[in-house]
């Protein structure tokens, strides 16, 4: 009854259990995520659908071939451009998980999307060359790097706000995104913000959607996860009945989730996306004058519509106005 | 740092109480769990005692966070839905069960065979051995293992946050996210696990002198 196991044995056959373990987790994973499918191909896209990205990579790629070289008396003058130039890389805080903003394509390593583009536009315009090296950000690790000069900027769809403001410097806004309303593509009942009262709505724990919602739809039953594919699980499992978010990210999954689509207008506030840079520097200045010459000379239009144009069926937006 | 215990207090509490419940149901679900784990697997009949190692091997080798994940969102697929709060119970007992039986085990080990053989001769059965001999003495001697199970389940209910439930790091994180406090919210909510932890570790060292068994 008193039994001794022998730990080598006990071993040998973890070894093996753990094994046949990560072949039936594996084999769970993929049934409960979705089946890859290509973009439906947009018209203008023609290198885009190859290894699945909904970018248009050609003219991305044609955009930063184009993008404008500094003077290297105005790099010399300013000490943040002037360490970038040093090192010939831009440190970038970001993603590479985001469809239209930061996307790594897994066959060529490269990392595309508006972004993405921004900081290696940027970089280009410092060194020469449009080379950033990617550092993962998260939500709850942005301000800390960025206060520890661990990276020289963040790009990351951050949105700007007074709190966020007393503890980094924010450059631009360089992109405005709304909010917007995801639900099955069999749900009827919920065709506005209003519908939403009394429903179970996911959001993004760290995201302003949670103060969004309290605002525009204080009688909705909020249910937060981590991040975007548990959201979007949630919806398509049936767990909640809608998912509000920045409709940038939105659409991203629209444009990957057949079983999904987005629902009335979008609302809330227009939601200004900055570059994050260390706090009392250089660095601000610099940035917003690249911004506003980007900007003018139409290499703003030409990146958004290579990447999120993609998804967004219209002319180009005006960009932001740019804070001074 | 100020706004965390004024503006935002009702959250850290309402994180506080959710951790503190879940770590609670936890555990005496592991303990329920790696009881009758445990008794399988110390079982005269082989069949349940493979299924008694099958399970112990097969969830202690599982990150929580994957199986987080299997549970809230790979069981909806055949039709199996909890609600949040229960995915990451039936997760952290799995879990948790899974360590508790293999205390239990260690304690069920020490005590002498002897004694086992004496308890057959009077007549009682397995059962009679198992709730008179074996697992009154097998709870006593790991008192402190079993609040490392119990420190085990309270830290590993932080991840709980992933799949929505709004537990003390979830709180943290959201308040984080209103106010970027920075480092200063996680600090608070790691004092808070600690002072948890320190107490659970003094109330089993208190249990165990209680309990002691005379040998």
């Amino acid at each position: 009854m008193d039994r001794i196991e022998i730990a080598g044995r006990s071993l040998t056959r973890r070894g093996v259990l753990s094994l046949g373990l990560g072949t039936l987790g594996a084999g769970v994973m993929a049934a409960c995520s979705n089946t890859p499918s290509l973009p439906p191909s947009s018209g203008s896209a023609s290198a885009g659908g190859a290894s699945g990205s909904v970018i248009d990579l050609a003219a991305y790629d044609a955009v930063l071939a184009k993008g404008a070289v500094a003077d290297a008396s105005l790099v010399e003058a300013n000490s943040w451009a002037k360490a970038i130039k040093a090192r010939g890389v831009i440190n970038r805080g970001g993603t590479d998980t985001s469809s239209l903003f930061s996307l790594r394509d897994p066959a060529t390593g490269k990392v595309a999307g508006f972004d993405a583009g921004i900081s290696q536009l940027l970089a280009k315009y410092i060194t020469g060359q449009p080379k950033e090296n990617l550092s993962q950000v998260t939500v709850d690790t942005r301000e800390t790097l960025l206060q520890n000069q661990s990276v020289d900027l963040i790009i990351a769809t951050y949105s700007i706000t007074p709190a966020r403001q007393q503890k980094v410097d924010f450059a631009g806004p360089y992109y405005e995104s709304k909010s917007a309303i995801l639900v099955k593509s069999t749900t009827t009942n919920i065709n506005s913000v209003d519908d939403l009262a009394g429903k179970n709505v996911a959001t993004q724990a760290a995201s302003t959607g949670v103060a969004l919602l309290q605002k525009y739809a204080p009688k909705a039953n909020v249910q937060t996860f981590d991040d975007n594919p548990k959201c979007l699980a949630a919806v398509q499992q049936g767990r909640v009945d809608a998912y509000v978010i920045d409709q940038s990210i939105l659409l991203s999954d629209v444009a990957k989730n057949k079983d999904v689509k987005l629902v009335g207008d979008p609302f809330g506030n227009s939601d200004p996306y900055g570059i994050g840079l260390h706090k009392g520097t250089d660095a601000l200045a610099f940035v917003n004058t690249w911004l506003k010459a980007m900007e003018a000379d139409g290499t703003w239009a030409a990146l958004w519509k290579a990447t999120v144009g993609q998804v967004v069926k219209s002319e180009p937006p005006t960009p932001p106005a740019i804070a001074s | 740092m100020q706004e965390l215990f004024t503006t935002y207090f009702a959250e850290l509490l309402a994180g506080l109480w959710m951790t503190a419940r879940l770590t609670a149901v936890s555990f005496l679900g592991s303990l329920v769990v790696g009881t009758i784990a445990a008794a399988f697997r110390i079982s005269p009949i082989v069949p349940l005692r493979a299924v008694g190692r099958l399970y112990v091997e097969l969830f202690v080798n599982i990150p929580l966070i994957s199986l987080l994940v299997i549970v809230t969102f790979g069981l909806p697929d055949v039709g199996v839905t909890f609600d949040l709060f229960t995915c990451a119970a039936v997760s952290m007992v799995l879990l948790g069960g899974a360590f508790t039986c293999e205390a239990i085990r260690t304690g069920v080990n020490a005590v002498s065979v002897g004694q086992i053989e004496a308890a057959r001769s009077i007549g009682l059965d397995f059962f009679g051995v198992l709730r008179h001999v074996l697992f009154p003495q097998a709870y006593r001697s790991v008192v402190q293992p079993l609040v490392n199970v119990f420190i085990g389940i309270l830290l590993s209910s932080s991840l709980a946050g992933v799949i929505g439930v709004k537990d003390l790091t979830l709180q943290v994180s959201e308040i984080n996210n209103q106010a970027a406090l920075g480092l200063t919210a996680y600090m608070i909510a790691a004092f808070a696990y600690v002072i948890i932890s320190l107490l659970a570790g003094w109330a089993g060292a208190r249990l165990e002198k209680r309990w002691r068994v005379q040998r």
